[in-house]
């Protein structure tokens, strides 16, 4: 018998680290609770064929690198690439970041830093646009730049009550849609600007349909496959992602209409709120619903915040277009990075009373600045509107499972104890 | 759920504005230009401009000028019974106004559709609206206030001697008329030119139809690069914020579900920043509102915004109604690339 020997590269052996990962939260969402929902079948293995077999989704086209949520789609689309948002959650990039950005750093920076310095793509960024968000985001840019791939910073301003701002911030999403037309040799048009509009809002309508479903009392998913499916919205191409969630949404309507819950009858209902859960770091969902409570809503950069404002044309000629668009991405954004938030503590409590939330889970990363600094604010208003709420700081180490699922569990028996004393 | 049961108060909400708006504003158009040959007379408390130079055409007539008649009277002679017509003339103006509320501007005002008609004409050629800075645009919110003073102030001084002031020449006695863009433009609508001229037989005169020579030029260039150019000054407009509160077609805001995305502020004509900034305020018929209603229709929060006609909802902003009138509730598969 002849067994051949090589020796695992670089690259082979983050793949297979990530794969590890992949896979251990994908058998934990389809495996570890009641009642499994057929359509998301279609997620988990997109999510198995991209990040545990490494394989390409949009070989042969241009794929346009994007950070945050400020990076119009829209404008992508219309301009043929395919948007391909970099965010990452993967422990092992974070650990390959580590090397490279200051110790107390956010792990998301880190792990997106990571892959980059690694250059190890399924579907590599052909150029790279980077909103001037968290100080962070922002001076990563440079980082990532230094090793030998495109980006380029997109202006974003950190107040958005101004008119200046606003101003600002249009120049900058018409900077941006005129290099990206350079880039891809294409004119933006009002046509092909109309439909991307469209499409994208239709996108977006389905993700509404899907929360809906949630506000009942039954609840028919869970808030781990919402984070999943949003997710997949990073990197899918957009009329697959469409059709799963049209399938979704017809899944969960049966399933609405039978009463199915996916929760325990007493099950908390947890509004979720701060750092983005970015797969595969679904820590704190996951140990929030095994913990027998239930994400309803989220107020996250990886779902609701993403989802939630649609763009909204009065004149659909090619100037008020791009002025949606971009009024779009700075008014309705609750991003922590603005110097007040008001409208964030505002859109959490409303999520509460429409989702019927029986408390709140905050996290944020461990040296994600801007979320730790706004957790007082946001702690003092809950305790104002008589909302129960946790902060908990996380990383992406697998390391404090224990300590967090004590930490979740407590507050949840808090919750269903307060839930009883109600009744 | 509701979902695919047919419910008036749904369809209402889905209902496409800009539409109805277009066709109601018509049909308004017709009734208050051309009623008279039908032989429509709504009276001359009307709180929109209907214009009294519109002849035999003319559906009712504008208060405004109306007003302006009134207060050309010796003071002494509003002590006793005219002082009681007046006020009657004057509560009638009220009623009129309460029914629609600022609706008058955003539905019936002849002079508001000429400039919705002027601005669906620009859309269609594909040229950009202008917009005020907001400082100007609060600097240009006292004009329409001046304007009414103006118009209350000099008939009375015309007719009496104000703080021993020397009486005024009658050619002001209908100030406003005189430079009102509707005085010219409306018999227009009836084949009537006969307005736009320049009176040389006094000083007085020859100023004040210069002038609305003048505005009327800029009525037709202003509103065909903004979006309600007139009603930013409209003395009309003024005078009917001073009764407002009462009316029965109200404008309400939950501050609570607002986001403040801004989507009703772009849709504003009269760009009313507090529309999408004030998260406070129930009443959001503010002074300059048209209560057109695009804003509820362009808001995309369940509830947020809604017209309300005597304590009950009419017309409220839905999700659905938004992905609807944005057309975004159909997959159109590209094959592009």
């Amino acid at each position: 018998m002849h067994t051949e020997h090589t020796i695992e590269s670089p690259h082979e052996r983050q793949n297979r680290h990530k794969a590890m990962e992949a896979i251990h939260v994908i058998n934990a969402l389809k495996e570890d609770f009641k009642s499994p929902i057929k359509s998301m079948e279609y997620f988990y293995t997109l999510f198995e064929r991209v990040y545990c077999n490494h394989e390409p989704l949009h070989e042969g086209k241009s794929k346009i690198g994007t950070m945050c949520i400020q990076i119009p789609s829209e404008i992508i689309y219309a301009l043929d690439g395919v948007p391909i948002r970099l965010c990452n959650g993967f422990y092992t990039d974070d650990e390959i970041g580590g090397d490279l950005m200051p110790q107390k750093s956010c792990p998301l920076v880190k792990a997106t830093v990571g892959l980059f310095a690694s250059d190890n793509f399924s579907d590599k960024p052909d150029i790279t646009f980077s909103p001037t968000t968290c100080d962070q985001k922002t001076k990563a840019g440079a980082i990532i730049e230094s090793f030998g791939h495109t980006i380029i910073d997109v202006g974003f301003p950190r107040t958005k009550e101004s008119e200046a701002s606003r101003a600002y911030w249009r120049e900058s999403v018409k900077g941006f849609a005129v290099e990206l037309s350079k880039f891809q040799g294409k004119k933006l048009t009002r046509t092909n600007l109309e439909n991307s509009i469209k499409k994208v809002g239709y996108a977006q309508s389905l993700y509404h349909k899907l929360t809906e479903f949630r506000k009942h009392q039954a609840v028919p998913i869970l808030g781990v496959d919402m984070f999943l499916v949003t997710n997949a919205f990073f990197f899918d191409k957009i009329d697959d992602w469409i059709r799963a969630v049209e399938n979704l949404v017809a899944e969960l309507e049966q399933r609405s209409s039978e009463g199915v819950h996916v929760a325990g009858k007493a099950s908390p209902r947890i509004v979720y709120t701060g750092s983005p859960p970015i797969f595969p770091n679904y820590k704190i969902p996951l140990i929030i619903e095994q913990s027998d409570a239930i994400i309803v809503a989220d107020e996250t950069c990886s779902s609701n915040r993403m989802f939630n404002d649609m763009v909204a044309v009065d004149e659909w000629n090619l100037y008020d277009m791009i002025d949606s668009i971009s009024d779009k991405y700075l008014k309705a954004c609750t991003c922590p990075i603005f110097t007040q938030n008001d409208d964030r503590i505002r859109r959490i409590i409303q999520l509460v009373r429409s989702y019927s939330g029986d408390g709140v889970i905050y996290q944020a990363f461990a040296g994600c600045q801007v979320y730790e600094m706004e957790q007082r604010s946001v702690l003092a208003a809950m305790e104002r509107e008589g909302i129960p709420i946790l902060y908990i700081e996380s990383d992406y180490s697998p390391s404090q499972q224990g300590q967090l699922t004590t930490r979740v569990e407590a507050f949840v028996e808090s919750l269903k104890n307060r839930k009883r004393m109600k009744k | 759920m509701t979902k695919n049961k047919f419910s008036l108060r749904r369809a209402v909400n889905n209902m496409n504005l800009v539409r109805f708006r277009f066709w109601f504003q018509i049909v308004a158009f017709a009734l208050i230009v051309y009623g008279g040959y039908i032989g429509l007379d709504l009276g001359n408390k009307l709180p929109t401009f209907a214009c009294v130079f519109n002849g035999e055409g003319t559906g009712g007539k504008c208060y405004v000028g109306e007003l302006q008649h009134d207060l050309k009277h010796p003071l002494e002679g509003f002590i006793g019974f005219a002082g009681y017509a007046f006020l009657i003339s004057l509560g009638m103006f009220a009623v009129w106004f309460w029914a629609l509320n600022k609706g008058w501007c955003g539905f019936v005002c002849p002079l508001g559709t000429m400039q919705d008609w002027l601005t669906m004409a620009r859309e269609k050629s594909r040229i950009r609206f202008s917009e005020y800075s907001w400082a100007n645009r609060k600097k240009i919110k006292s004009i329409k206030y001046i304007l009414l003073i103006l118009l209350l102030l000099l008939p009375v001084m015309i007719a009496n001697s104000v703080f021993g002031l020397p009486k005024l020449p009658n050619g002001l006695s209908m100030p406003f008329c005189d430079i009102c863009p509707g005085r010219m433009m409306i018999p227009a609508f009836t084949g009537h030119f006969n307005q736009f001229y320049i009176d040389f037989s006094s000083k007085t005169d020859l100023v004040m139809t210069t002038l609305g020579m003048i505005i009327t030029g800029l009525f037709l260039v202003g509103s065909f690069i903004k979006k309600r150019f007139f009603c930013y000054f409209c003395p009309m407009a003024a005078l009917q914020y001073v009764f407002s509160k009462p009316a029965l077609l109200k404008l309400y805001k939950d501050g609570d579900k607002c986001t403040r995305c801004g989507d009703c502020y772009r849709a504003c004509d009269m760009d009313i920043l507090e529309i999408a900034d004030d998260v406070k305020t129930k009443n959001m018929v503010t002074e300059d509102c048209t209560l057109c209603l695009k804003c509820i229709a362009a808001c995309p929060e369940e509830g947020c915004l809604e017209a309300n006609f005597m304590g009950a909802t009419i017309f409220e902003s839905t999700k659905e109604g938004f992905v609807l009138r944005m057309a975004m509730d159909q997959h159109k598969e590209s094959h592009a690339h």
